[in-house]
């Protein structure tokens, strides 16, 4: 009986130990590692190279973005596509470091190359 | 969209589905060598961009500084 409770005390241990090691990261680390890239329509994408985790990391993200759009919608009577996009404006103007992909409206996957600037998507001009 | 990965292979000219017209020019053409031609594979999961085309220009400008601002409170989810 005691023997089973270590076994369990130990094996929760190593797994929590595993959950630290792998950290939450944010928009700006999963970019940094090259597992998201920016979309022109104000979301993340997830590249191929991301794990599971880091998928379910980008897809809350996406969640937490599209929280902050509705509520900007709400208040400034623009539909939440439109603050969305807007919003991509702003996040390749300045959150793309070099190195970074990101994804305009013909899908096709850039990586940022040095300090070259990031092409907007054609609804911010 | 499909983001598409563009690999050269060269290849038989018979593995070209073409149609008869352009089919026997091919054929004419690279008759006895390989020809250079490009396989295209998709990936496993397209990369869906979602933009509305009803999205106002005016309403996109609008919104720029509310935009900005956006980012700089929510550092972590942009």
């Amino acid at each position: 009986m005691r023997k089973s409770i270590y076994l369990a005390a130990g094996i929760a241990a190593a797994l929590l130990g595993a959950g630290a090691a792998m950290a939450m990261q944010d928009a700006a680390q999963l970019r940094a590692s090259g597992v998201a890239a920016e979309k022109a329509d104000g979301y993340l994408a997830a590249t191929p190279r991301a794990s599971g985790p880091q998928r379910d990391q980008v897809s809350a993200i996406n969640i937490q973005r599209r929280q902050l759009y509705t509520s900007l919608a709400g208040q400034r009577g623009a539909t939440i596509e439109e603050v969305a996009a807007a919003t991509a404006c702003q996040t390749f103007a300045s959150r793309i470091a070099p190195g970074q992909q990101y994804v305009l409206e013909d899908g096709v996957v850039r990586t940022r190359n040095g300090n070259e600037p990031v092409p907007l998507p054609a609804h911010c001009r | 969209m499909k983001v598409t990965n563009l690999t050269k292979e060269g290849c038989d000219a018979s593995r070209l589905e073409m149609g008869r017209t352009k089919g026997w020019l091919l054929a004419a053409a690279a008759a006895g060598t390989l020809s250079a031609c490009v396989q295209v594979s998709a990936p496993d999961r397209p990369i869906v961009i979602n933009l509305n085309i009803n999205i106002r220009q005016e309403v996109i400008v609008r919104l720029q500084d509310d935009a900005r601002r956006l980012i700089e409170n929510n550092p972590g989810v942009f």
